[in-house]
């Protein structure tokens, strides 16, 4: 099939007389607006116009934009139809089931909102909730830091670098018994755990030490203080490759302006850092709000049962769907810890198209 | 003039003793493992620790080969890791540049979809996902693990980071040069955008030669199971075998660092050094 | 270069293993053929393939802990004997997530297990409710099943006077003691009729507490089980009751005995993982509390050389409340049920019956577990097996008076337990006095029934 077709003239003359018109109405209007935004909107209506006027002329099948679409398409595709599929439709599911009343066998009920009311009449519910923005409020800026502050060290030139970037890697690759276990040995309650140990020799009573893990005023303390530790070698590792991002002459420019190591950081390292601490708050935000095996591993003893003390919203939703198997009341509970992340995500985004702009 | 140098003396020495500290502390666990895997598992949580067994029980080692087929799993983890983190490398830097880089219809909606997906925790959806995927007849298949892990919204989101920070000029001066989207794509952003590649590799094959839940509820049959199953397997209903566990461990975490050492070195050479300039 | 090869490798590996994908999944449209192989690791497949003959009949069985649990091979070996026409071929879902596992596998129709092991009494019920069992009544009227051989546990698990499940192991709880602790203190052995006093005082007799030196005369495990039970053996209240105040007593001896050092603390033993048979097998643990699945563990580490600190022990009947007869305690069953759309329900029942009954308890019992169908015989081939302790107590310990399920069947029992575990926890911690524990019980369980 070829790109173009004989022309029929007295087509390519109606549709000209109907677009003509439209492109002068357009420029017209743009002329006469005052508003950027609505300017600009107006003018990609125009070039759209254009192109379909284009179109008809030439008597091609699509026109550019149609064909930048689909080359764009093209790219998105191998991706998108797995994703489609395999995630995205489910995902919807679970959506469409925080309406419904369904343990996976027997029929589906619609339950309205019931599933949402009784949601905040449950005390897990609440606490899981209130846990989970405790943690994240603490964890996200932690992690941040530690994780932006051990990148900007490890990308100097130091000496055993690729040990030293490896190492802080450690804690995120192994295994999370071991990991847990190490916490918890040097967090132990009893009165010759290391932790402990010091707090008694600064002169805490015996009797008011804590016992971290399992204190219920402890424990979320230690749970975010063990995955800010465990997982800064990972946001590491992405600020790691975002620094190589950032053009060198920036550095050679500023260095003649006799900046000195902190303004240098300030005004060059940090905002070209800006898409890399985008998606890193963003995935570290989300990733928050979904731990669960952190919490279970380090607070769950030996039942795997967490208290109200320390239950987190993925733990209650795992609770309720395969102990109880209610997943349409589990999908009601995702739905708020998804709307929460989107609320958040929202905001970052159109932080980011803000300065962008 | 000297007073600067001792200065940055002073701070590098005062550097390298918080590194130091650092790399210990993060070193424990592993030195934990480490001690666990020569252990009885009836030691192995018995406090205050014993760092250096005294009986070092090298059988450990000899145990977990013999005790689960752990050469049949190895298999099947690398298999799967390697072809899911070659399609996740494919696919994503693939569609991010479309995100990055191309202006085309439904865009933002696109992505949202992409986000969106990444804010539901897998427990929600793991059902009727697992039920889609048994009417294909997918349920214990390697394939499911597969399509699971492979497209994830994560690696498109985080290439497509990466590649708004490479200069949008270079494309479009490629276009003016006549290239293909597709050409720019693997002659520009490709070899640009090594330390991004490199951050989802290590990402994606360390989620993948980790990952438990997704093997757990679609892999039945044992001699599709992967690692991390296998590990699970020496956690039995009245008892776990921790020494086995820990020595299975240890040995499972040299190809992860191995990957790790071997991709870093792509975080040294960026745009800066061999994109813009030339 | 190397890159180049390196993708050539990876390419190479994705062809490769794709077309072992595609035979592992045309292997699933067809399990009963031996094609079912696949993946990559064609060297281990032999073992487990069950290989069908012409006009055989394959049943698949969800178990967990293949390897280390001997009674399933024996029992598969003798019922196909008995049926050369069927098959069995077992699935192991692991032990930890085992019924989030079969939960997910028996959701919707796709199903095509024939018969499943069901681990507790909480998932029992999830999957009763959930609708996915078959009720066995009928079978068991049609075949005349006696049920009195299990000692009222089929009725303490009836769901609206229906059966979906029948037992086939019932493992109670004894208390362990070390001889050798005893004996270093020349303190005599416990006895099968003990009170909650004597116990006490008893455990409180043999603690030492210089530090680095430590004996404990008493060890809980970190399960609720441990200690909040010991309140349900005199028969007077079930835990679900929805009023607890009955437990104040033994949480009250719990916590005395962990604030004078006769009992590890709580809150350590939770943080640092330790399993109970690490704790028993350091030796400085006088008594335990604990199931009889910890027998054939037990015997069989010491056996292997693996716990020298422990090799001679004995077990006791538990400690019992003024005015019970010795002998009440705490059961848990582990049960067999067909479910609701499995391919072969007739033939499914067949192993059921089999497993569960005479003959399938005296293969367990040859290999040291309690069978839920026992009798004086079966106790003796227990008691006889190698490594079991020789003194007459030991076997007299066996015999039960009242078995009391860890968690009685409800449609709630899953509900309940959380609260149970929660509170429990709170108790043992010191997070919540044992007053507070008690009311918070009280009111969240009285909830959950009320709904």
């Amino acid at each position: 099939m070829g790109k173009t077709k004989t022309i029929d003239p007295a087509v390519v003359q109606k549709k000209l007389s109907v677009l003509e018109p439209c492109l002068e109405r357009l420029q017209k209007q743009a002329e006469d607006e005052a508003d950027p935004k609505k300017r600009l909107k107006l003018g990609r209506e125009i070039d759209r116009t254009r192109d379909k006027i284009r179109q008809a002329k030439t008597g091609e099948r699509f026109s550019r934009q149609a064909k930048r679409d689909m080359v764009a398409y093209s790219f998105i595709a191998p991706n998108f139809i797995g994703f489609a599929i395999f995630t995205l439709g489910p995902v919807i599911f679970a959506f469409v089931l925080a309406f419904l009343r369904w343990d996976g066998n027997n029929a589906m009920e619609f339950a309205g909102l019931d599933n949402f009311a009784m949601m905040f009449g449950n005390k897990r519910f609440l606490a899981a909730l209130r846990n989970t923005v405790v943690y994240c409020v603490a964890t996200v800026p932690f992690t941040l830091a530690a994780a932006l502050a051990l990148a900007v060290l490890l990308n100097q030139k130091i000496k055993g670098r690729n040990f030293f970037r490896t190492v802080s890697f450690f804690p995120y690759v192994a295994s999370l018994v071991a990991v847990a276990a190490v916490w918890n040995m040097l967090f132990s309650p009893a009165k010759s755990g290391p932790a402990n140990m010091i707090l008694y020799n600064l002169g805490v009573a015996a009797k008011s030490l804590p016992k971290w893990s399992a204190d219920k005023n402890w424990v979320m303390f230690t749970v975010v203080m063990f995955s800010v530790w465990k997982n800064m070698g990972y946001y590491m590792v992405i600020y790691l490759a975002g620094l190589q991002g950032i053009n060198g002459e920036l550095y050679e420019a500023c260095g003649l302006d006799g900046a000195n190591t902190w303004q240098r950081f300030w005004y060059i390292t940090l905002p070209q850092l800006r898409p890399t601490t985008f998606f890193v708050t963003i995935i570290l935000t989300i990733n928050c709000f979904k731990v669960y095996d952190i919490v279970y591993m380090l607070a769950g003893g030996n039942t795997g049962v967490l208290n109200e003390s320390a239950i987190v919203l993925v733990y209650h939703i795992y609770e309720e769907a395969f102990r109880n198997w209610n997943l349409g009341y589990a999908s009601a509970c995702a739905m708020v810890l998804f709307l929460m992340v989107l609320a958040i995500t929202l905001v970052q985004f159109r932080g980011e198209k803000k300065y962008a702009n | 003039m000297k007073i600067k140098n001792t200065k940055t003396r002073a701070l590098r020495v005062v550097l390298y003793v918080v590194l130091i500290a650092l790399a210990l502390v993060m070193l424990v666990p592993f030195a934990w493992m480490l001690s666990a895997s020569f252990k009885l598992d009836k030691d192995v949580f018995i406090f205050p620790i014993e760092w250096i067994p005294k009986n070092p029980r090298w059988q450990n080692y000899v145990d977990i080969w013999s005790k689960i087929p752990l050469m049949a799993f190895v298999q099947n983890t690398v298999k799967l890791t390697l072809i899911v983190t070659f399609l996740q490398l494919l696919t994503s830097s693939f569609a991010a540049y479309a995100f990055a880089k191309l202006e085309f219809k439904g865009k933002d909606l696109l992505f949202l979809a992409y986000i969106a997906t990444i804010a539901v925790p897998w427990q929600v959806y793991m059902v009727p996902q697992f039920m889609m995927m048994r009417s294909m007849g997918l349920a214990d298949t390697h394939l499911a693990i597969i399509f699971l892990q492979a497209f994830s919204a994560f690696g498109v989101f985080m290439m497509k980071q990466f590649y708004e920070g490479i200069p949008t000029e270079l494309c479009e001066a490629a276009r003016i040069d006549g290239m293909t989207e597709y050409q720019i794509w693997y002659r520009i952003m490709l070899p640009l955008s090594k330390p991004s590649l490199s951050t989802l590799t290590i990402f994606t094959f360390v989620n993948t030669w980790n990952d438990f839940l997704g093997p757990l509820i679609y892999l039945t049959t044992e001699s599709k199971k992967t690692l991390q199953l296998g590990l699970r397997m020496f956690i039995s209903q009245f008892g776990s075998e921790y020494g086995l566990i820990m020595a299975a461990s240890v040995l499972s975490l040299i190809p992860v660092l191995i990957v790790f050492l071997s991709l870093q070195k792509y975080f040294v050479e960026g745009v800066a050094a061999s994109g813009v300039k030339g | 270069m190397k890159k180049r090869l390196a993708s050539l490798i990876m390419t190479m590996a994705m062809a490769g293993s794709l077309v072992a994908c595609g035979g592992g999944s045309k292997g699933n449209e067809a399990p009963t053929t031996a094609a079912a192989g696949g993946g990559g690791g064609e060297t281990a497949t032999a073992a487990e393939q069950v290989v069908a003959a012409e006009g055989q009949t394959v049943m698949k069985w969800s178990i967990w802990d293949k390897d280390l649990t001997l009674y399933y091979q024996p029992l598969i070996e003798e019922f196909e004997k008995q049926n050369p026409d069927l098959k069995i071929e077992m699935v192991d879902l692991g032990s930890s997530d085992y019924q989030t596992v079969l939960g997910t596998q028996l959701t919707g129709s796709g199903s095509d297990f024939d018969i499943v092991t069901i681990k507790d009494v909480p998932g029992y019920t999830t999957l009763v409710n959930k609708g996915v069992l078959e009720p066995l009544d009928e079978f068991i009227s049609s075949d005349g099943v006696d049920l009195e051989g299990y000692k009222g546990l089929t009725d303490q698990i009836q769901v609206d006077g229906k059966l979906y499940e029948l037992p086939f192991r019932s493992d109670f709880w004894v208390l362990y003691y070390n001889k050798d602790v005893f004996d270093e203190a020349k303190v005599a052995y416990p006895t099968n009729d003990m009170t909650f006093e004597q116990y006490d005082a008893l455990a409180r007799q043999l603690t030492v507490d210089i530090p680095g030196q430590e004996v404990y005369g008493a060890h809980y495990h970190t399960w609720r089980s441990a200690v909040q039970l010991f309140g349900i053996l005199d028969g007077k209240n079930t835990i679900l009751d929805g009023s607890y105040d009955f437990l104040k007593p033994y949480y009250e001896m719990a916590l005395a005995e962990q604030e004078d050092g006769v009992c590890q603390d709580y809150a350590t033993l939770k943080t640092s993982n330790l399993h109970y048979s690490g704790a028993f097998s350091q030796g400085n643990v006088a008594m335990m509390n604990m199931g009889t699945w910890f027998l054939s563990t037990l015997a069989d580490k010491i056996k292997t050389g693996e716990y020298t600190d422990c090799t001679n022990w004995g077990i006791v009947k538990y400690p019992h409340a003024d005015g019970v007869e010795p002998g009440s305690t705490l059961a848990t069953i582990t049960a067999l049920s067909i479910p609701a759309n499995a391919p072969h329900k007739e033939d499914a029942w067949k192993f059921v019956k089999f497993v569960c009954g005479e003959e399938g308890a005296e293969i367990l019992a040859s290999t040291g577990n309690i069978p839920a169908l026992m009798n004086d015989d079966i106790a003796g081939m227990i008691s006889s097996m190698e490594g079991f302790p020789e003194d007459e107590g030991s076997k007299e310990a066996l015999q039960t008076a009242n078995l009391y399920l860890e968690m009685p069947v409800s449609n709630k029992s899953s509900e309940i337990e959380i609260v149970l575990n929660e509170a429990h926890d709170n108790i043992m911690t010191g997070n919540s006095t044992i007053d507070e524990g008690i009311a918070d019980m009280n009111e969240k369980v009285g909830a959950i029934l009320a709904q």
